[in-house]
């Protein structure tokens, strides 16, 4: 009899555990099916139409503000005009590489050389060693574009086997198999590219890229090398 | 030519025609229409949902003629289908248009219908627009039929032939509600080949044979297409009075075209001369001077040669009154040439005829016979190059606001970073861009379960955490600063002039380096 009483006595706690853990079960899924929910909520696209058809030249200036001023020693000059260039593709698709230095910075056609699909460089010889403080580059800008993979190296040797140093490198996923690069892609613009050499010691310039954002090739409107003479 | 010869040569362009059709079909990445197309003809495939859109995307034939192919090819299931899938219906419909020559033998020599059959199978824009998941290649092959059949009333008035016409007529209109232009190139035709063309030849007397009481059954044929398709098969009514509201929208666009505007010479330049800086010359300018001479040659009625100059009148009508019309609407595309155009392969096949004609001596119609046949071998390459070389480069003419090549590297990394990713294709990934640049992204998503699309960055809300982030130019600059350094930042090319960014969580980037090496 006593047992029997025991037993009425826990079955309200019984039922009472059940019901909260039920509860809370009954909670916890609920608050899981919400979730679930606000995921489903994710905007969906947009249907439109035809985009428009670009096919004219862009001079224009594509993002952002214009460049601040970049300050260099006293007495820095221009070292690459009309300087020899050579390249891992000497015989250019369109242009001549003589392009690369002859100071000519239209984005028109006619004033770039174009070298051949994937990793491409041209490399600049400026005669003799220079203390570099900025290098200049302009690869093409009549269009919205991103080259890949640009890397840029100075060197006193001109096969770039020994005393080597990379200037700029953004090649970050070593798909070029240069090494990692931590500086970041960036648009083509009227502007050009500039890099901060800090007066980096070389003779020899060489610039690398694996193709654009729209096509596999590689171009180059102008290159321009800045520095003092070694004293 | 006797008929045996004529079924092998006949066999061997189709032959061509599905070379050039078939082949490497899913080489080119989607085009932004394209993958509108593909998306909604997903939710028919997977929901059975299709609700006509009088704003945009045209009629629902394409949608409704795919079902069959993807439920045999790739399933019920949208991420099961591929380009290839989807590409297959045009081309066949590509194909198939050229056996509605077959219908005109009484009105064309046998060498005519070959040499039109011959262009049709290898003009570059054809074989262009027959390997695009857009509606253009059906239209085309309604337009073929109805204008085969609907001459074959005039002729011989039999019924069978007004309900072929109605179905085509039926399925022109369900395929594109711009096919009015179609209609009333037609009519203009039948008027201006009644007032020049009045007994000497068959048909004596077009307009009397055509108002019979058997045109009911053409009508008929036609509404009964139209019920169908534009109620999306009874679920929903309001298409029907939508298929025809949707002209006041069509007209408007095609007169403010905007982005879409281009000269009245564009169609015509475009099929004589067209190159671009400096990427290759193209020219259709042999199919345009055939057709040119093709439509003296009709006018002529030479009594001795097998052509119906009727039938050569009523195309060259047709073909005028619909090149006139589609060059004056500013808003003009590419694929709108193929309307007019296939009148003019039509007549370009009877200018060949006329040309061979012309000369007696078997060496000299040789030789003319050989730099015809070279000249068109110089359309098969250029088709060849427009398709297989030149294929998404904007310096294709026939290349318009194509999704970039370079588009599909971004699909491959977002791919390699969910293989990393704990939830792999469950990742989150956000979208921000403007709707003009989210496009072809939700199709090569498809497999993705969490992607979330928006416009405006400040709308998106939590950004820090989120594992993948794609943004427009524009709306990259006002990310930048919301990324805190957290991410690895790259582009890619969407279409010609325009970059996405794709901004990956570094320890993703992280693992995603790991593995690879």
């Amino acid at each position: 009899m006593m047992k029997i009483r025991k037993n009425i006595l826990w079955t309200p706690v019984l039922i009472l555990t059940v019901f909260l853990l039920g509860t809370n079960g009954l909670f916890c899924q609920e608050k899981k099916e919400e979730e679930e929910a606000l995921e489903l909520e994710l905007p969906k696209p947009m249907f439109v139409g035809t985009p428009r058809n670009i096919r004219t030249p862009n001079l224009e200036k594509i993002t952002g503000k214009m460049r601040g001023p970049f300050y260099v020693p006293k007495g820095t000059q221009l070292l690459s005009l009309n300087k020899p260039v050579s390249s891992s593709d000497m015989m250019p698709i369109i242009g001549e590489l003589e392009y690369v230095t002859d100071g000519e910075k239209s984005g028109e056609a006619g004033y770039y050389v174009e070298l051949g699909p994937g990793l491409q460089y041209v490399q600049i010889d400026l005669g003799t060693s220079y203390h570099i403080h900025a290098i200049l580059i302009w690869h093409y800008h009549s269009q919205a574009r991103v080259y890949r993979d640009v890397v840029v190296k100075v060197s006193e040797d001109p096969d770039f086997i020994s005393d080597v140093k990379t200037v700029f490198n953004n090649d970050h996923d070593n798909s070029s198999g240069l090494g990692i690069g931590r500086d970041k892609e960036y648009i083509e613009t009227n502007e050009g590219k500039l890099i901060d050499t800090r007066g980096v010691k070389a003779r020899y310039v060489r610039m690398y890229s694996r193709g654009n954002t729209s096509n596999d090739m590689n171009h180059y409107v102008e290159v321009e090398v800045y520095g003092t003479e070694v004293k | 030519m006797n008929k045996k010869a004529f079924a092998v040569l006949f066999g061997i362009i189709l032959l061509i025609a599905l070379f050039f059709r078939l082949s490497q079909l899913e080489l080119r990445p989607m085009h932004h229409d394209e993958a509108n197309q593909a998306v909604k003809f997903g939710n028919l495939l997977e929901k059975g949902e299709y609700k006509y859109d009088r704003f945009d995307h045209h009629g629902p034939s394409l949608y409704y003629l795919t079902l069959p192919f993807a439920w045999v090819l790739s399933g019920n299931d949208f991420s099961n289908l591929t380009e290839g899938v989807l590409r297959f219906v045009p081309s066949l419909f590509g194909v198939g248009l050229i056996l509605f020559l077959l219908l005109l033998k009484d009105s064309l020599s046998l060498k005519s219908i070959l040499f039109s059959a011959l262009f049709i199978s290898i003009s570059p824009i054809m074989v262009f627009f027959s390997r695009f998941y857009i509606q253009e290649m059906l239209l085309a092959f309604f337009t073929m039929g109805f204008l085969a059949s609907f001459w074959l009333i005039l002729r011989t008035q039999k019924s069978s032939w007004h309900i072929t016409a109605g179905l085509c007529a039926g399925f022109m209109f369900a395929t594109k509600e711009t096919s009015i232009i179609i209609f009333g190139s037609f009519l203009g035709s039948l008027v201006l080949l009644k007032a020049l063309f009045s007994s000497e030849t068959p048909p004596r007397h077009p307009l009397k044979n055509l108002i019979s009481p058997r045109f009911f059954y053409l009508l008929g044929a036609a509404f009964l297409v139209w019920l169908v398709f534009y109620s999306s098969f009874f679920h929903h009514m309001k298409g029907l009075l939508d298929s025809f509201c949707s002209f006041g929208i069509y007209f408007k666009r095609a007169g403010g075209a905007g982005a879409h505007s281009h000269p009245w010479v564009y169609y015509l330049k475009m099929l004589m001369f067209s190159p671009y800086r400096t990427g290759p010359v193209w020219s259709e300018a042999l199919v345009v001077i055939s057709a040119l001479i093709g439509s003296i040659y009709g006018f002529t009625k030479k009594p001795t040669i097998r052509e119906n100059s009727s039938f050569i009148g009523f195309v060259f009508f047709y073909t005028l009154i619909s090149f006139l019309i589609f060059s004056l609407i500013p808003y003009k595309t590419p694929w709108n040439i193929i309307p007019f155009y296939l009148g003019m392969l039509i007549l370009a096949g009877c200018g060949i005829t006329f040309i061979l004609g012309l000369f007696q001596k078997l060496w000299l119609k040789t030789a003319v016979l050989a730099l015809i046949l070279i000249t068109t071998f110089h359309l098969a390459w250029q088709s060849w190059r427009a398709n297989f070389k030149y294929y998404a480069d904007p310096r294709n003419p026939y290349v318009y606001a194509h999704t970039s090549t370079d588009f599909l590297n971004l699909v491959q990394r977002i791919n390699d970073i969910a293989k990393v990713h704990p939830d792999h294709k469950n990742m989150l990934i956000k979208v921000i861009t403007d709707p003009h640049e989210m496009w072809p992204l939700p199709w090569y998503l498809r497999e993705f379960e969490r992607v979330g699309y928006w416009t405006e960055t400040k709308e998106v809300g939590k950004i820090k955490g989120t594992p993948v982030i794609i943004s427009s130019k524009e709306q990259t600059e006002q990310l930048y600063p919301l990324l805190q350094g957290q991410y690895l930042s790259e582009f890619y090319g969407l279409r010609n002039e325009v970059l996405l960014s794709i901004h990956i969580r570094f320890d993703l980037w992280n693992r995603f380096l790991e593995k690879r090496s």
